[in-house]
């Protein structure tokens, strides 16, 4: 099966975006996301309480960094993004007869906090996809997109690696790893 | 919110555990509040047609958990710097996952305090991985 495949390197390293968001870094998006986690962190909501941890103003949480720039409820990117996806070599596994998916790991690093104000875009890239390996969950392929995330002076503001597992369900018994 | 000092540890340090109960409000509520509105984190019939027994729990919302069981336990002034986990068994709704965490690295010249962080449902471990963040001397 894998025969029919194409050089999956030629994916790796080519650069998309920028991927913009809807809406600048807001108090009520962080209020939001502070109520259902359960995070009671007052520099998320108290511009005094930021200032007495020397942030200039209220903060969000740094795990909010990919939230900004969702696509959102009608599934659309917002208005100047480009089009197409680091990810598009998930589609060719797909058609090659790789139908599962399932995440694995996701970094994120933090070079700012963000406050109300800033405009978050990231760029993407797929940064590495492995040779052919089984799992237990079957045979395929690691793929690591890395997103890089700026604000509106350009600034890098973090990272994320987002690791998947695209795959061919197998058997257990051919596991090795 | 106590104000947690780097002076104050030590390798091996441990966290205060934290139990998050999975209700189907957790799990909605933290998908739409990181405006994930991928039919398996709200939609228990799109969830089982994919395969799962249920709707779970996605990704940002499991970040969002992992940062605040850490800043919990380190106060307002840290700073979070990396959060990097390992993704295993789902959160199911009327699951319990439990947070553990333990300080494997301090560095006083620095600041910068390197946290294995676990939360484990009844499936076993639903997330694993290490946290960086710098506190006050």
């Amino acid at each position: 099966m894998s025969t029919s495949l194409p050089d999956l390197q030629q994916y790796v390293g080519k650069e998309f975006g920028p991927f913009y968001s809807w809406d600048p870094v807001n108090a009520p998006m962080i209020r939001h996301w502070c109520e259902a986690m359960g995070d009671t962190n007052p520099i998320y909501t108290s511009d005094e309480a930021a200032q007495a941890a020397d942030h200039q103003q209220l903060v969000a949480p740094p795990t909010m960094l990919q939230a900004w720039s969702m696509v959102g409820y009608a599934g659309d990117r917002a208005p100047g993004s480009s089009s197409g996806s680091a990810f598009a070599v998930l589609e060719v596994l797909e058609a090659a007869g790789y139908p599962g998916v399932v995440a694995v790991n996701c970094e994120q690093e933090y070079e700012q906090y963000l406050q109300p104000g800033d405009e978050i875009y990231y760029k993407a890239e797929l940064e590495s996809i492995s040779a052919e390996k089984t799992t237990a969950l079957g045979t395929g392929f690691f793929a690591t997109e890395k997103s890089t995330f700026y604000n509106q002076r350009d600034e890098l503001v973090g990272t994320m690696r987002f690791r998947v597992f695209k795959y061919r369900p197998g058997s257990r018994e051919n596991a090795d790893g | 919110m106590a104000e947690l000092r780097l002076s104050k540890l030590a390798v091996g340090s441990k966290l205060p555990e934290l139990s998050i109960d999975i209700t189907p409000r957790l799990i909605v509520g933290g998908a739409i509040a990181s405006r994930d509105y991928q039919n398996v984190h709200h939609d228990k019939d799109a969830a089982q047609a994919l395969g799962s027994p249920d709707i779970f729990m996605n990704i940002l919302t499991t970040n969002g958990l992992v940062g605040r069981y850490v800043t919990d336990w380190a106060g307002p002034a840290a700073r979070l710097k990396k959060v990097d986990i390992r993704l295993g068994a789902p959160n199911f709704p009327g699951d319990c996952m439990t947070f553990s965490g333990e300080v494997q690295a301090c560095d006083t010249a620095t600041g910068e305090v390197t946290v294995a962080v676990a939360g484990n449902n009844r499936l076993g471990p639903h997330v694993t991985g290490t946290v960086i963040l710098h506190l006050l001397p």
